[in-house]
Formats: structure tokens, C-alpha cells, sequence
């Protein structure tokens, strides 16, 4: 029968992952203990992202398993991003057109009529009848 | 195959308890319980939508005050989106046909389709029983803050829709996995009918998209029960934000109806121009890319909104992406044609149909998808037109061709084939002659969603209003002529059509339980027709004596015995 | 269905008669699993858009208030759904190899450290409820505790905050409660002797979903209580 094939993680491995994470896990809180400004958030975010990766790829056996279950598990990631990324398009840049123009139309108006008066151009077409 | 299958042992008479109909397992037969309950939902929020048509054949209230009218045209969309166009051809058509076209004995996990069909029927109702609490009346949409602040029918509605999304992710589950691992030897990627490459790139949306409604729908629980400020104006929190959250599904979901219809069309035309399918590879490889790109343009439905204009602007570049996997479809199927010889039989009609009315539905998309033009016509019978050249246009079309076509394996019966040129025919027409109008009378800023309009749209209305009675007149004499032939129809032969894909090549006329004697083993691709003479060379029920020809149904059926 | 036709004598009694070999099903069954765990992502998806939106419009609303969560409990939390993960993944580890004492030891600590996670989330809720941090509407902090003036806390868009906080620790935490369940059939199971190498599909496909639970921890804890 073909679970022969099946990979299994080494109890050795698996215990070493887990002193990695909890390790991370000291690293995150050790670094947000110390203000580090504009760093706080990536630094935070990376190490979960390695975290993360972590349980995946050895936990939770991607490493050795069948390459489309990861296909899968990759475009989940990649919707997720879509999701913030382009929503943030707007909340980030909310209200970037003002909904009101400075002036109003007689201004407007008198602007064009302005122009119009420095530079006749060609006599226009009367309309026809 | 069996030349007398009526005494054989089939999937509808192996038995007949009606336990054993409601328990089932098999895929074939939870296809036609959907099949059942969608025709049910799609009668009812149809003849809703002759209410709406009727209550517009005038300006001034004719048969309905404003409140009756909202809550009309809400329970129709509702019912219509998430109730019956969604599931319609996945779960009926796609549970029927996949696992035969994949040469397989059933779904990957048939008590998770079993499970998935009494989630749907439980949502639907679900949904149905907020008629009892109270009014509905916020459009299909349930945007925020309205939807914070009515009766709690809206709370029944929007769990509702949330149960059947959980019906639609268990489907798209089940299809992938089903797809990936049940294929017959020797049925590789190339080789799969397109119908199975639609049913895979719909249930990636069904997979990605749905849980997100979810989610929303849990937040808009949350924000009437606690008020916990995420949506509600009032509360600091962003209504703009609930437009994404619900379109992020909603967008894509407009895919999870357009996307097996592709595919259906894909397979009437191959099977009745005789030819294979011109650029196979690009035409399943674009429902693919329509699946990803589809989740990239939900922004679109927030023009005017007040997303911010870097927002729109970039919605607007993406949407028109979409168009150009779209368009390789059509020009392929059209291609297609032109290099076969085609044969003018019902579900072909329902094919040649869908391209017309497609292409407008589709091409109208690209116009609203251009910012300025949008925020003309936004909101206005333009957009209705639109969609409904899509969703009827599109999916509707393509769904009855698709019953058409898969009504001799799914029966046994073969359908009167004049009847169904004529019930084609009043479809078209009454089709065109509801929707076109909409486009005039919306680019001319009639607004949609109002029980009233000036007396200056009177006459493209009443046109309208006439269109659906031709519509649904047609609708209603397919319904008679496929229920007659349950009974009196004449018997079609295993493979009515002489098509090269699994469920009719090897199969019985009706289907075995297990749907294969023994496992086919695939040596060609879905529409080799070109070996169509060597393929059939040896049938008994002379299929292929001419490969150029789509067998004569009315020859070739015997009366029921 | 005429299941004496179907079922042959080299067929195993846990494979299903629609599929061709244990291999297949075994195959199936997983990738049904990533992609319930994709969906399971994208539920969550919606909470963290939601957390990220508000925390880019409020920026230092939303730091100041993740001072009233102690990450002291946060951590503690985090190495115990670190270690329960440890153990599901020794546990396939058992299974595969046929040791079903210790299968079931590690199953049992699984559900043990998942209970300490729910149990120290319970006081982290209560000690929340009694200064008046609830979600929505009801946000009224109020009193000392940790040195902590609770008051200095009312501040425009912290009611979001902890909104969001109830949220996602709380489905969050109904995943550790149907992982306990889910647990719980899998012991009494593989206690029956139920698993072995040849099959040991639910111990894998749980342990799947359960690393996926730690996962969206693994990013909870420093959204929530670190920055």
C-alpha cells in the first residue's frame, strides 16, 4: 500500500521547531518591550510571519506534502493580501478629491470669458439653420 | 452498454423509497433534488418579478403602493441571487454531469453534498421565514446602516444567506477535490470536458469569496446586537467599509453564475458544431484567469460610494481586464462554429442565444466599469438592463440549454423538439423585448428601486412589462412540454446528441448507480470529433454512422413501452 | 446500493466504495482539508481588513489601548497553543508509527492545553468585564487594576479596538472550543484502536485545522497585545 510514502516528521525535528517558536515568541515580546518607532509593526508582523511559516511548513508537513495542497494554501495567502491591499486603496486615501471646488460658476465663468478675450482663435461656425 | 436499459437496474429505480431520495448519497440524484428546490425558488421570485413588471406597465400605482413594491423587488433579488442563480448550475447541473464526465463513481465526499443540499434548502428557508417577522425591504444588497437599523427580518435574511454560502463552499470543496483526485486514467488537464474546467474555476471563487460574507454577515449581527462601531456611521465606524466587505463576495459571486454557464456553452458548442474546440487550451485557461481577475474588481460597485478616487480609479483599470479572458471565450466559441457544421437542434439555439445576449450584458460591463460613464448611469434602469443581460442573458440561457441538453441522461425522455424551438424563440424575444427598453429608458436617468416613474417613460415600460408575459410564457411551456415528456416522451438512446464526453459515452441511457460498469480509461480528448466515425463505429444505436450529423431524436426515440 | 457487488475482500473497511485505493481517499480527504483551511483564512481575512483599517485611521488610539491587554497572559496563551500544536504534530507522529498509548497521551494533552488557553482567556474576558471594557456600545471603562486607570482609557475609536479585540479572540476562540470537541472524538477513536499507519486520516486532517487555529494566534497576539 502506497502510505509507505507517506512522510514522517522525525520526533527531533519537530521538537526543534517548537523551541524555535518559542524562541520567536521571546523575540517578539522582548522587541516590543523596547520602542523601536516605525520598525514595531514590520518587526512584529515578520516574526509572525516566520512563525507562521514555521508551523506550515514542518507542523503541519507542507514541506512534504503534496505541492498543489500548498498551491492551495498560497492562493488563500495571496486572496488575503488582494483583500487589505486594495480595500486600503480606499481607506487609506479616503477623501483624496474634495467633494467641493474652490469659487463658483459666475467665477468660473468670468475665467473663461477672460481667455476667450486674450485669444479669439478662428471666428466659430455659426450653427447651421 | 446495454442496448435495453429499461429493464436494467438504474439510479432512479435501484429504489424507489422516498428515504431513499432524501438520504442519498448519490450525486446524481442530489442533482435533481436541487433541481426540485431551485425550479421552486425560481418559480416563485419569478412570478415576483411579474408583479414588479406589472406594477411599472404605468406611472402612478397600479396594482402596489411603494412599501409592497420594495419589498417585491427585494425578496426577488435575494431570492434570486443567493437562492437560484448561484446554485443553479453547479448544484444541479454540475453535481449531475461532473462526476460521470470525470469518469468517476461519485463526488470526493457525497455525504458533504448531501450535507451542503440541506444547508441550502435550510438557508432558503430560513430566508423565506423573515417574510413572517416582518418587512424586507433594503434591496438584495442589505447595505449598512439601513441594515443596522430595520426589523430584525433583516437579521433572518442575511442568515440565511449566510447558511447557503456555507452550501456553497462545501459544493466548491467538494468540486476541487473531486476534480484533482477522481479523474479516470488517462483523463489528464487537456483532456477534461470544459464544463469540468468552468465547475473548477467557479468552485476557486465559491472557495475564496463566500467565507468573507460570512464574516460580514457576522460583523452586521454583531453591530445591531453590540453595536461594536464597525459599520454604523453613528458609531464611528465606516458604512464605505461594508460595500467592500460585501462586495469582495458579491463581485466574485457575479462569476460563480457567469462561470459554468461558460462552460455549458463551451460543450453545446462543441457538441453540436461537430468540432473541436477551437483554442481549447485558452478557453479553459481563461475561466481560470476570469476567476482570479473577477476577485480583483469589487471596488466598481463603489463609484459613488465614497471610496476615495485612487480606489476608483484603479477598479476601473482592473475591470476592464476582464474583458480580455472574456472576449478569447467568445471569439473561440465563434471560431469554433465557423470551422464546424452546425446543427440547429434546442440547446444549440440556447448557445447561439447566449452569445448575443451575453455579449451585450458583457460589453455594456466594460462601459459601466468606465468611471465618468458609471456615475451617469449608476443606479438606474441602465444597470438593471445590464445585469439582467448577464444573469438572465448569461446564466438563465445557459443553464436551460444545459437542461436541454443533459435532459435525456438526467430522464432518459427526450423533450419535443419543436415545442422547444418555440419556447427558445418567445424566450428570446420576450427576453429582448423586457430588458432592452431598460437601457434606453436608464441611460435617460430613470432610476431603478421606485414603484413610480415620469409619464415620459411610459411607453418603453409598457414594452417592458408586455416582454416579461412573452418571457415567462415561454418559460412556462418549457416547464409543460419537459414535464410531458417525464410521462409520454419518447425514449432517447444513451447518447442522444452524439457526444464524445464520458457521461454519454459510457454510460446507460439511465446512468447505473455507481454511473460506470467498469472505469473508463480515456485515450482522447473531450471533443475529438474528428475520430467521431471511429468511435462509433461499433454502436449498435447507430450514433455515429455519420459523425457530421447530430443524430435525428424523433427517428431514433421508440415510444415508452 | 448493491454494496456486496462493490465491496471486495482486499478492499479495507475504511475505504469508501466511490474511491479506488486507500491512497486516494487518503489524498482527498487532506486536500479538502487546506481548502477548508483556506476559506477558515479568509473568514479571518475580514477581521484583520477590519482591524487594519481602523488601526491606520487611528493609529495611536489603537497602541494605546492594546496597553490595557496584558501580554503577559498573551504569551503565556501563545506558548500553550504553541506546545498544543507540538503535541498533534507528535501525535500523526504516533500514529504513523503505530504507537497508540502514546497517540493518545499527546491527543489528551492537546485538549489539556487547549483547555488552560480557554481557561486563561476566561479571566482575561472577566477581568475586561468587570472595568467595563465590552464590546460595542457598553464601553465604559472604569477603575484601577494592573496600574492601569481604566478611565484614561474612554478615548474616541477604543471602543473599536476592543470591538475588534472581542472579535477576533472571541471566533477565535470558538475554533479552540470546536478543536476540543474535535479532539475529544478523535481520543475516544484512536483509544478504540481505530488509527494506524494504514489509516490515520482524521488524526492528520484534524491536526491540520488545529495548526491552523495556532496560526491566527501565532498573528493575534502581537495585533493585539505587542503593538
Amino acid at each position: 500500500m502506497a502510505h509507505a510514502e507517506h512522510h514522517i516528521t522525525p520526533k527531533k525535528t519537530l521538537i526543534q521547531v517548537f523551541v524555535a517558536l518559542i524562541t520567536l515568541t521571546a523575540i517578539t515580546v522582548f522587541a516590543a518591550q523596547m520602542d523601536l518607532g516605525p520598525l514595531n509593526v514590520p518587526i512584529a508582523l515578520s516574526i509572525a510571519i516566520v512563525k507562521a511559516s514555521l508551523v506550515v511548513v514542518i507542523f503541519m508537513a507542507l514541506k512534504h506534502d503534496n505541492r498543489m495542497n500548498a498551491v492551495v494554501f498560497l492562493v488563500g495567502a495571496v486572496f488575503v493580501v488582494v483583500f487589505l491591499v486594495l480595500t486600503l486603496f480606499d481607506t487609506a486615501y479616503r477623501g483624496d478629491l474634495p467633494n467641493t471646488v474652490e469659487g463658483t460658476i459666475m467665477e468660473e465663468q468670468a475665467e473663461q470669458d477672460a481667455l476667450r478675450a486674450r485669444d479669439p482663435g478662428p471666428t466659430p461656425v455659426p450653427p447651421s439653420q | 452498454m446495454s442496448a435495453d436499459a429499461s429493464t436494467s437496474v438504474n439510479y432512479l429505480n435501484h429504489d424507489r423509497s422516498i428515504k431513499s431520495w432524501l438520504l442519498t448519497l448519490d450525486h446524481k440524484r442530489i442533482g435533481i433534488l436541487y433541481l426540485v428546490v431551485i425550479s421552486l425558488v425560481f418559480l416563485g421570485a419569478g412570478i415576483l418579478a411579474l408583479f414588479i413588471r406589472l406594477e411599472q406597465i404605468a406611472p402612478g400605482q397600479d396594482i402596489m403602493g411603494p412599501d409592497a413594491y420594495n419589498q417585491i423587488f427585494t425578496i426577488h433579488g435575494v431570492l434570486m441571487v443567493f437562492a437560484f442563480i448561484i446554485p443553479a448550475i453547479p448544484a444541479i447541473l454540475g453535481n449531475f454531469v461532473l462526476p460521470m464526465q470525470l469518469g468517476a463513481k461519485d463526488v470526493a465526499f457525497p455525504r458533504l453534498n448531501l450535507l451542503s443540499f440541506y444547508l441550502y434548502v435550510g438557508g432558503a428557508l430560513i430566508v423565506l421565514s423573515a417574510l413572517l417577522v416582518g418587512r424586507i425591504d433594503g434591496g438584495w444588497t442589505f447595505y449598512a446602516p439601513y441594515s443596522i437599523r430595520v426589523g430584525d427580518s433583516i437579521l433572518f435574511v442575511t442568515m440565511g444567506v449566510f447558511v447557503m454560502g456555507f452550501s456553497s463552499i462545501l459544493t466548491g470543496v467538494n468540486f476541487i477535490v473531486t476534480i484533482h483526485k477522481m479523474r479516470a486514467p488517462g483523463l489528464t488537464w487537456n483532456r477534461l470536458p470544459l464544463f469540468v474546467w468552468s465547475l473548477y474555476s467557479t468552485a476557486i471563487v465559491q472557495v475564496l469569496a463566500t467565507p468573507v460574507i460570512g464574516i460580514t454577515v457576522l460583523l452586521l449581527f454583531l453591530e445591531r446586537l453590540l453595536g461594536i462601531g464597525i459599520f454604523d456611521p453613528a458609531l464611528g465606524g465606516d458604512p464605505v467599509l461594508f460595500q467592500h466587505f460585501f462586495w469582495f463576495y458579491s463581485h466574485p459571486a457575479v462569476y460563480v453564475m457567469i462561470l459554468p454557464a461558460f462552460g455549458i456553452i463551451s460543450e453545446l458548442i462543441g457538441t453540436f458544431s461537430r468540432h473541436r474546440i477551437f483554442g481549447y487550451r485558452f478557453v479553459a485557461l481563461s475561466s481560470i484567469a476570469i476567476a482570479f481577475l473577477g476577485a480583483l474588481v469589487w471596488g466598481h460597485h463603489l463609484f459613488v460610494a465614497g471610496q476615495s478616487a485612487l480606489a476608483s480609479t484603479v477598479f476601473s483599470l482592473l475591470t476592464f481586464l476582464i474583458g480580455i479572458p472574456t472576449g478569447v471565450k467568445v471569439v473561440n466559441w465563434v471560431v469554433t462554429m465557423h470551422q464546424g457544421s452546425i446543427q440547429l437542434r434546442t440547446p444549440m439555439l440556447y448557445a447561439l442565444m447566449f452569445l448575443i445576449l451575453f455579449s451585450i450584458g458583457g460589453f455594456t460591463g466594460i462601459m459601466l466599469g468606465v468611471l465618468p460613464i458609471d456615475i451617469h448611469l449608476h443606479d438606474t434602469y441602465f444597470i438593471v438592463a445590464h445585469f439582467h443581460y448577464v444573469m438572465v442573458g448569461g446564466n438563465v440561457i445557459a443553464a436551460l440549454g444545459g437542461l436541454h441538453y443533459w435532459w435525456p441522461k438526467i430522464t432518459g425522455k427526450i423533450f419535443n423538439e419543436t415545442l422547444g424551438r418555440i419556447a427558445a424563440g418567445l424566450i428570446f424575444v420576450g427576453f429582448n423585448l423586457t430588458f432592452f427598453p431598460q437601457f434606453i429608458t436608464g441611460s435617460r436617468g430613470m432610476p431603478r428601486r421606485y414603484y413610480d416613474y415620469p409619464v415620459e417613460f411610459e411607453s418603453l415600460n409598457q414594452l417592458s412589462t408586455y416582454g416579461s408575459w412573452v418571457l415567462a410564457a415561454g418559460m412556462f411551456l418549457i416547464a409543460g412540454y419537459l414535464l410531458h415528456s417525464l410521462f409520454k416522451g419518447k425514449k432517447a438512446s444513451a447518447n442522444p446528441w452524439g457526444s464524445l464526453t464520458l457521461e454519454w459515452t459510457h454510460t446507460n441511457r439511465l446512468p447505473i448507480p455507481h454511473n460506470f460498469e467498469r472505469t473508463p480509461i480515456v485515450t482522447r480528448g473531450a471533443y475529438d470529433f474528428h475520430l467521431a466515425k471511429d468511435l462509433f463505429k461499433d454502436e449498435p444505436s447507430g450514433n455515429g454512422v455519420d459523425s457530421h450529423q447530430v443524430p435525428d431524436l424523433e427517428q431514433e426515440g421508440r415510444p415508452e413501452a | 446500493m448493491a454494496e456486496a457487488s462493490t465491496v471486495t475482500a482486499d478492499r479495507p473497511k475504511h475505504l469508501h466504495p466511490h474511491f479506488v485505493s486507500s491512497e486516494q481517499q487518503f489524498d482527498a480527504a487532506k486536500m479538502g482539508m487546506w481548502l477548508f483551511l483556506v476559506t477558515e483564512i479568509l473568514l479571518f481575512s475580514g477581521l484583520f481588513v477590519a482591524y487594519t483599517v481602523f488601526r491606520i485611521w487611528y493609529p495611536e488610539v489603537f497602541s494605546h489601548s492594546a496597553e490595557l491587554l496584558d501580554w503577559r497572559l498573551g504569551g503565556l496563551n501563545t506558548i500553550v497553543l504553541l506546545a498544543s500544536s507540538l503535541t498533534v504534530a507528535m501525535g500523526v507522529h504516533y500514529a504513523q508509527t503505530n504507537e497508540r498509548k502514546k497517540l493518545v497521551r499527546a491527543l489528551i494533552l492537546t485538549i489539556c492545553f487547549a483547555a488552560v488557553f480557554m481557561i486563561v482567556k476566561y479571566f482575561e474576558y472577566t477581568g475586561k468585564f468587570a472595568h467595563g471594557v465590552f464590546p460595542g456600545v457598553n464601553f465604559d471603562p472604569h477603575g484601577t487594576a494592573g496600574g492601569h486607570d481604566y478611565a484614561a482609557y474612554n478615548i474616541p475609536f477604543a471602543a473599536q479596538f476592543f470591538s475588534i479585540y472581542f472579535v477576533m479572540t472571541g471566533v477565535h476562540g470558538l475554533h479552540v472550543l470546536i478543536g476540543i470537541g474535535l479532539f475529544s472524538w478523535i481520543v475516544i477513536r484512536a483509544n478504540k484502536g481505530h488509527f494506524s499507519s494504514e489509516y490515520y486520516t482524521p488524526v492528520e486532517i484534524t491536526g491540520l485545522y488545529w495548526h491552523l487555529v495556532d496560526i491566527i494566534w501565532i498573528f493575534l497576539f502581537p495585533l493585539l497585545y505587542l503593538i
